[in-house]
């Protein structure tokens, strides 16, 4: 599926990763955490070696993601969809953690919603709460599998913004797949473009949206740019 | 001919057989009780294991908890108890006598007991596995991208979402389940069902008759028949009551665009 991809992200950097559809940017982002596990290569967080034996727990301590279809936890409440790793995983008292949780909520402006169940939101205000679930964990790295591919047009706005906010407020490290070129162009401080499963070019948003030499990438953004 | 009616329904009068009788529910009650609390312990292990264990290292459990299953699912009860009478050995706890048994009727129950609980947990590890997947496999990548390991993320995330889904699936097989446990009437234990055949057996003595009549069976069975179905009835009211309560907030819910 991924051929030869070679990719180094800061910390803080904030990467985008576009490209058509099956050209392997989700399976790039679901092997930095495990999800999908590399036949071949190395996965290396904070100089350490993800592996079988030791991915559990490099996850845990340095990656969150936030996924297309939200995948919140609908048997708990929204404060419980937030608490629960901190609580269970890192051992954070359940005061602490509730507290963590309010403060997240606001960020993403939910505070109303924390006792209510995610099945009773709408896409956008689900996809915030996931988002906030992500950052309950504290974790250096989000990865973010086109969040806002599975939303209603008018909600992806409210999902865009919060990143917006996060990526110019904070010093995580954000690695999304996307196709909102505008968000793109916003808050990326480097784009990839992938496509076969290979990274065919990587630059800044001004290089990448104004100054690229690759005809593929030309003919991608003349498609995707037009309207 | 009326007199025979008469004796027969006269037994019902005597407070000592209801009272054998009703006992004979209590554990009837008890025996489905814990044949089903039972047989979710062990039906979710097998569940999980069947669903699961698809290493190669694990895999051997993996074909002894399908092996299980099916055997149990493909075989009637009465087989199991009948086997489980002459070959299910009975821990000294039990062997003695205890809530008013003999040592012989407490180790036939023990015996008895194992079989249903037996074939019970081969049957919800079925509805379990059900419920298992019915949970999509975004549950198991959420939970994975936050760090919780396999035994974690069974016990905070899949199995409560697993056994909210078949509560109603599970909730039926009580009833099964007391159905079922009259077949330990086949080997003269204390349930309802084989106190209402002790009773028949001797009813010559009771109805003052002197002879065993065909209305003797019609009133006893009748009996047994009225009790069982009081039970039931009222178990499947709850249970479509709930049904009706969660399709009330399943439609509440906005429907989510997938």
């Amino acid at each position: 599926m991924l051929k030869d991809v070679n990719l180094h992200v800061k910390e803080g950097e904030k990467m985008v990763i576009v490209g058509p559809s099956g050209s392997g940017k989700s399976t790039t982002v679901r092997c930095m955490n495990y999800l999908e596990v590399p036949t071949s290569g190395k996965v290396i967080i904070d100089g350490e070696e993800m592996t079988v034996r030791n991915h559990t727990k490099l996850v845990r301590r340095t990656t969150s993601m936030v996924f297309q279809q939200f995948n919140l936890y609908p048997h708990l409440d929204v404060m419980h969809n937030l608490t629960l790793a901190p609580v269970k995983l890192h051992g954070v008292s359940v005061k602490e953690a509730e507290e963590t949780a309010r403060h997240y909520l606001e960020v993403v402006g939910l505070s109303d919603k924390a006792h209510v169940y995610p099945t009773t939101l709408s896409g956008g205000q689900q996809q915030r709460i996931a988002i906030a679930r992500a950052l309950c964990a504290k974790t250096k790295i989000i990865l973010f599998d086109e969040p806002t591919s599975a939303l209603d047009p008018e909600t992806i706005q409210e999902v865009l913004d919060v990143m917006v906010k996060l990526a110019e407020e904070s010093n995580i490290t954000m690695v999304i797949v996307t196709h909102e070129m505008g968000f793109a162009r916003q808050v990326a401080d480097r784009i990839v473009f992938m496509e076969d499963g290979m990274i065919i070019e990587e630059g800044t948003p001004d290089h990448f949206f104004n100054h690229t030499e690759n005809e593929r990438v030309k003919k991608f953004l003349g498609k995707i740019l037009r309207h | 001919m009326m007199g025979e009616w008469e004796a027969s329904f006269g037994m019902l009068q005597s407070s000592a057989i209801w009272l054998y009788i009703l006992k004979g529910t209590l554990f009837t009650v008890i025996i489905s009780a814990i044949a089903v609390i039972l047989g979710v312990v062990f039906g979710s292990i097998l569940a999980l294991v069947r669903n699961y264990c698809h290493s190669p290292k694990y895999r051997i459990f993996r074909w002894a908890a399908i092996t299980y299953i099916e055997v149990f699912r493909n075989t009637p009860l009465l087989l199991w108890i009948f086997i489980c009478v002459v070959f299910c050995p009975v821990p000294d706890l039990f062997a003695h006598r205890m809530f008013g048994l003999t040592t012989v009727e407490t180790t036939l129950l023990f015996k008895a007991c194992i079989a249903l609980i037996l074939f019970t947990s081969s049957v919800i590890a079925e509805i379990v596995r059900g419920g298992l997947n019915s949970v999509p496999a975004g549950q198991f990548e959420a939970a994975a991208s936050q760090g919780f390991n396999t035994v974690q993320t069974m016990v905070y995330i899949i199995l409560p979402q697993a056994y909210r889904n078949v509560v109603p699936t599970l909730l039926s097989q009580i009833i099964t389940t007391i159905k079922d446990s009259s077949y330990l009437a086949n080997v003269a234990t204390i349930e309802l069902m084989s106190r209402v055949r002790q009773i028949l057996s001797t009813a010559n003595i009771y109805n003052g008759t002197g002879n065993i009549n065909v209305s003797d069976v019609f009133v006893l069975y009748g009996c047994a028949a009225a009790i069982y179905f009081i039970i039931n009835f009222a178990l499947s009211l709850i249970v479509r009551r709930i049904n009706a309560q969660r399709k009330k907030a399943a439609s509440t819910y906005r429907i989510v665009k997938a």
